[in-house]
C-alpha cells in the first residue's frame, strides 16, 4: 500500500515537472539594441529683433528683417519709433533702434564681433550709420565684444542731405530701399 | 599636392603614413580654427518728403526801443509781452516797446522780431508769408503786422516772396483808441509760410 502511494506521488511529481518544463519552453523572447548617433555641430546664428524704442521690424526674429522708417522729413512729423536727433542746414538725421541677437552653440567663444556693410552704394543724398559708424559697401566693424543670447540695441541713423533733388539731395516722395548686411563672427 | 610631391621624393611608406597623419591633423586643426560666422540682412525703406519750418527769433537789436525780447525765441511758439500802456501821458511800462500817439485819440505800441523760414529737400525758390489773429479784438483796437491789419476772417498775406533762411523782420503793432476801456488785450497770431 505504501509502495503504491509512493509510486502515485512520484507519478504526480513527474507530471508536475513535465508541465512546468512545457510551460517554460513556451516563453519565446527577442531582444534588440538601438545604436543612437548624434553629431553635435557648433555654430552661431544672427537675428534682428524689434527694439521697444524703435520701429517694429518686419520679419522680426529672423536674419532677414525689414525696417520701415515711413515718410521722413527735416521738419515734418515722423512715424512711431523714429526720432530726429539732429537737423542742420546741410542735413538731418532720422534714427531708429533695432536689436541684434546672436546665439552660439558648441563653441568656446564667449563674445562675437559684429560687422556691417551696405549691399550697394548708398542712394544719392543718403548715408547710413550704425552706432555712429558710417557704412560703405566694405565691411565696417560695429561691435567687437557682443554678448551671445542677448538682444543688443543698435542705433540706425539715416543722414539725409537737405539739398533739393537734383542738387545733391535725395529723391523725394519716392520709396528708397537699402539693404545692410550684418555678419557676426565668433571671437 | 603635398603627398604626391613627397611620394616622388621619398618612397618610404612609414614616412608617408606619418605625413598622412600630420596632414589629417592639420586639416582637423584648420577646420576647428575656421571662424564661425552668421550673416543677416536688414532692409531699410523710407521716403523723403520736402518740408519747411518757421521759427521766430529775437532781432539783433533786441532790448532797444522797438525790439522787445521774445520768450522761447528760436521756436515756432513764442510770447511777446508789450507791457502796460495808456493814452494819457504816453504812459507805457515796457522799456523796449515803441510807443507813439498816432492821432489825437489813438496810440500805438509796437515791437519788432524776426521770422526765419528754412526748407529741406525742396526746390522752392522762396515762400509767401501770411498771418491771422485768433479772436476779434475789441472795438477800436487793431492788430497789425508791418502796417497790415490782421483779421480773424482768414490769413492776410504779408509777403509774396520771402527768401529762405533769411531773417525777415516783422513789427507787431497794437493800435488803441482812447475810448477803449481798461482791459488786457490778448491775441494769438498765427503765421503761415507757404512754399512757392
Amino acid at each position: 500500500m505504501l509502495k503504491k502511494y509512493i509510486s502515485i506521488m512520484r507519478g504526480v511529481a513527474l507530471a508536475a515537472l513535465l508541465m512546468c518544463g512545457a510551460s517554460l519552453a513556451a516563453q519565446t523572447t527577442a531582444s534588440g539594441v538601438i545604436n543612437g548617433t548624434l553629431i553635435n555641430k557648433n555654430g552661431i546664428s544672427i537675428q534682428f529683433d524689434s527694439d521697444p524704442a524703435g520701429v517694429t521690424l518686419g520679419a522680426a526674429g529672423t536674419s532677414a528683417a525689414t525696417a520701415n522708417f515711413g515718410t521722413v522729413s527735416a521738419f515734418g512729423p515722423l512715424a512711431a519709433g523714429v526720432t530726429r536727433p539732429s537737423v542742420t542746414a546741410a542735413n538731418f538725421t532720422v534714427r531708429t533702434i533695432f536689436d541684434v541677437q546672436v546665439i552660439q552653440g558648441g563653441l568656446n567663444s564667449t563674445t562675437y564681433t559684429l560687422t556691417a556693410n551696405l549691399a550697394a552704394a548708398a542712394p544719392t543724398g543718403m548715408s547710413y550709420k550704425v552706432d555712429a559708424i558710417t557704412l560703405t559697401t566694405a565691411l565696417q566693424t560695429i561691435q567687437v565684444n557682443g554678448a551671445y543670447s542677448t538682444a543688443i540695441p543698435h542705433n540706425l541713423d539715416l543722414v539725409i542731405l537737405t539739398a533739393a533733388p537734383g542738387a545733391g539731395g535725395p529723391a523725394v516722395n519716392t520709396p528708397i530701399t537699402t539693404t545692410i548686411n550684418f555678419t557676426a563672427t565668433a571671437n | 599636392m603635398l603627398f604626391s610631391l613627397t611620394m616622388s621624393c621619398n618612397f618610404k611608406f612609414g614616412g608617408m603614413k606619418a605625413l598622412l597623419a600630420m596632414g589629417g591633423l592639420l586639416f582637423m586643426m584648420a577646420s576647428s580654427a575656421a571662424a564661425q560666422t552668421s550673416s543677416g540682412q536688414l532692409t531699410i525703406t523710407m521716403s523723403v518728403q520736402s518740408s519747411i519750418t518757421l521759427v521766430f527769433q529775437n532781432n539783433p537789436s533786441v532790448g532797444t526801443t522797438g525790439f522787445c525780447p521774445l520768450t522761447n525765441s528760436g521756436t515756432n511758439n513764442v510770447g511777446l509781452d508789450l507791457g502796460i500802456a495808456a493814452f494819457p501821458g504816453s504812459f507805457h511800462t515796457s522799456t523796449c516797446v515803441s510807443y507813439t500817439h498816432l492821432t489825437a485819440a489813438d496810440y500805438q505800441v509796437s515791437s519788432a522780431f524776426d521770422v526765419v523760414v528754412n526748407k529741406a529737400n525742396s526746390s522752392s525758390p522762396n515762400y509767401r508769408l501770411a498771418a491771422q489773429i485768433s479772436t476779434p479784438p475789441p472795438a477800436n483796437v487793431t492788430w497789425l503786422l508791418n502796417n497790415v491789419t490782421l483779421t480773424t476772417a482768414g490769413f492776410t498775406t504779408l509777403d509774396a516772396a520771402d527768401n529762405y533762411a533769411t531773417p525777415i523782420t516783422k513789427t507787431l503793432q497794437v493800435q488803441v483808441k482812447n475810448t477803449v476801456a481798461a482791459q488786457t488785450l490778448l491775441e494769438t497770431i498765427t503765421f503761415l509760410a507757404t512754399a512757392n
